[in-house]
């Protein structure tokens, strides 16, 4: 029964959402239906899944890191450049680019203790200028077109780069539920002193955590750049809003220490499944960014009355033990 | 005993005139390093490029500085008072410029159409600050709100491009006295008038007050609603004004445009050394910080440097001067 109440808590609003939003589509658009629907859905795993699954973890960690978009830019800018070499290294050498820029962003916030949305807001400019340096000032064409026929193949309901998505978003939940790390960086998102004082080692979490937001950014930039076989450095301007609106619609909270891999996954399949469905419709970009803004407002604006509510009727309970039992 | 106390305390003087001897040179230099760095960056560019210290590019400069650093002087209050920044500064100001250019295409007098812009965008500003000071994360209003301020206008224009449809409003942006066009002289006064309101008015104080330490600013009677509303509606003033201003330069607006505003003005609140916790900065402090941003680019352009290098170099800017100020504010606080 407790559990039962503690998921409704933690994900009910999410999953109500979610099939609201789903029958809503499914209803009016004739063409939104069945498999391909499906399909539609998981192909957005892919750049907005990946992303926000690796910001999830710095905002659990109490962290921002706002440069994700710039990665994004700047891995796809770098797999293109690197597209001779076949579609895996490229991929490959794009993604450790992001590990290692992510790595040394973490050490530096953990090391210099700053704030890290102050911090990446600064390589947020400085990644997209690398971008532009390494497309040489325009966009760059994949030379070697050949090279990313696998990715555009179709197994069912999935594609290679879906396919990719969802085991990243499963390692990443089995890291942050399982492991000694994952828990770690719970623990420095959601009380800080204490975790320090407890002896978390706070450097290799946050080195960790945006380690993994750098490298999955960049992984989501290469695969998506490479599927489309070009890369612009002015793109994925707004994935960041994207993926920073999956995590907190799905109910991770931006102060640390709250959510889990549950709530990333139906973040981003509310908005995989809206985006799919408006292209579906045929309703321009902007009609989406309408509503994931307007969802973002209402999701978080009921979570933080809801909590309010819940918080009260706690204190009472308290109050009432207390009233009941004067004598303990 | 009698023998040591004196050497004691002595010796404990001398670690306290120590100590304060350090704090004043950190205080000093974050103080004083921002308009150092600005006067360095002028005397450097002045010897290396031929063509920095001419009338002509003295302006071009203050012209592109003035629209950021409206914005950005708009936003340094927010930014006072512990509510991080505006991330719908961008989608904000293209809101202010579509009212301005729509009102003034339909025939009615410039002043009018600004003065309609800016109030929709105060009272959009005040909803903000209401969800704001309710609780709500700010960076998570300010970016929904930004982004569904971006669908709304690009369903109302269906997307295209808004003209003033022949209206004269070109001499907003061109007339000009002494030299200087008015949006340089706009956003000297619109500084000079945040700074007045911050610096030396209650309200102003409180915001500064409320911002570093929202508890006893509560506690000591002040209401945190209303002097949140206060920093929302200048940052509204900023983007309101700035909005009219680039409506006025560009004589069109798309929604799809001033996407880049919003990470300039962040940028520029940033250089200038406004503390992200709120409580420690000032409105000149971003306008020398927009300032000092468009001058480097402006140095490394002047040099042929390609876009790639003058983002680069703006972002390491960012980077290192946040960084810098940061430990000085660590060592300061020790």
């Amino acid at each position: 029964m407790r559990t039962v109440r503690v998921a409704g808590r933690n994900y009910g609003l999410q999953v109500v959402v979610l099939v609201i939003i789903a029958v809503a589509l499914v209803v009016t658009t004739p063409s939104f239906q069945g498999e391909s629907a499906v399909f539609a859905s998981l192909e957005r795993l892919t750049l907005v899944g990946i992303t926000a699954a690796g910001l999830a973890v710095t905002m659990i960690a109490g962290e921002l890191d706002m440069s994700v978009g710039s990665m994004a830019v700047l891995s796809g800018v770098i797999a293109i450049q690197f597209g001779d070499l076949g579609l895996v290294p490229a991929i490959a050498i794009a993604t450790v680019a992001g590990i290692v820029l992510g790595a040394l962003q973490g050490f530096l916030i953990a090391k210099l203790g700053i704030n890290s949305l102050v911090f990446t807001v600064g390589t947020l400019i400085l990644f997209r200028g690398a971008a532009w340096l390494v497309a040489g000032g325009g966009p760059v064409t994949l030379q070697n077109f050949r090279a990313t026929d696998p990715l555009l193949e179709r197994y069912g309901v999935f594609s290679p780069t879906s396919i990719v998505a969802i085991i990243v978003i499963a390692v990443i939940g089995i890291f942050l539920a399982w492991t000694r790390w994952g828990r770690e960086i719970y623990a420095i998102g959601g009380a800080r002193a204490e975790a320090t004082a407890a002896g978390v080692p706070v450097r290799r979490s946050l080195v960790l955590a945006f380690m993994i937001s750098g490298g999955t950014a960049a992984l989501a930039g290469a695969l998506s750049s490479m599927k489309g076989a070009s890369a612009t450095p002015d793109s994925f301007g707004s994935l960041l809003l994207t993926a920073v609106a999956a995590c907190l619609i799905g109910g991770i909270s931006l102060y640390g220490g709250r959510g889990d891999i549950i709530n990333i996954v139906l973040g981003v399949l509310i908005l995989s499944v809206l985006s799919a469905g408006m292209a579906a419709q045929g309703a321009q970009s902007y009609v989406t960014e309408l509503f994931t803004g307007a969802l973002l407002l209402i999701v978080i604006t009921v979570d933080f009355v809801v909590g309010q509510i819940y918080r009260r009727r706690k204190l009472l309970n308290v109050r009432s033990h207390l009233v009941a039992e004067p004598a303990r | 005993m009698t023998v040591t106390t004196p050497s004691g305390t002595g010796a404990s003087v001398a670690a306290a005139t120590k100590q304060d001897r350090r704090m004043s040179v950190v205080r000093t230099a974050s103080r004083w390093g921002l308009p150092i760095l600005l006067v360095v960056l002028v005397v450097v560019a002045t010897i290396t490029t031929g063509d920095f210290m001419t009338f002509d590019n003295i302006r071009a400069i203050l012209i592109n500085t003035a629209i950021v650093g409206i914005v950005a002087v708009g936003m340094t209050p927010v930014t006072l008072s512990g509510n991080f920044f505006s991330l719908g500064a961008g989608q904000s100001t293209m809101l202010a410029a579509t009212v301005f250019l729509v009102i003034v295409g339909a025939g009615s007098p410039v002043a009018l159409a600004a003065l309609v812009a800016i109030v929709v965008l105060v009272a959009v500003g005040i909803v903000q600050a209401l969800v704001v000071a309710a609780g709500l994360n700010p960076v998570i209003t300010t970016l929904a709100v930004g982004s569904i301020i971006y669908g709304l206008v690009t369903f109302a224009t269906g997307g295209s491009v808004v003209t003033a449809q022949g209206a004269d409003i070109g001499w907003l942006a061109t007339g000009s006295f002494l030299g200087l066009p008015l949006p340089v002289y706009v956003f000297f006064v619109f500084t000079l008038i945040v700074w007045f309101l911050v610096d030396r008015t209650v309200a102003g104080r409180r915001i500064t007050l409320v911002g570093s330490n929202r508890e006893s600013a509560r506690i000591s009677g002040i209401n945190v609603r209303t002097t949140t509303i206060w920093a929302f509606v200048m940052m509204s003033l900023g983007m309101g004004i700035a909005g009219v201003l680039s409506a006025a330069q560009l004589g069109q607006v798309t929604s799809g445009d001033l996407t880049s505003l919003t990470i300039d003005t962040v940028a520029a609140v940033l250089v200038g050394g406004t503390a992200i916790q709120g409580g420690e900065g000032s409105p000149i402090r971003s306008a020398v910080g927009a300032l000092i941003i468009v001058i480097l680019g402006n140095v490394m352009l002047l040099h042929g440097l390609p876009t790639g290098l003058r983002m680069l170099g703006v972002g390491a800017l960012v980077v290192v001067v946040v960084s810098v100020l940061h430990v000085l504010r660590k060592v300061a606080a020790r």
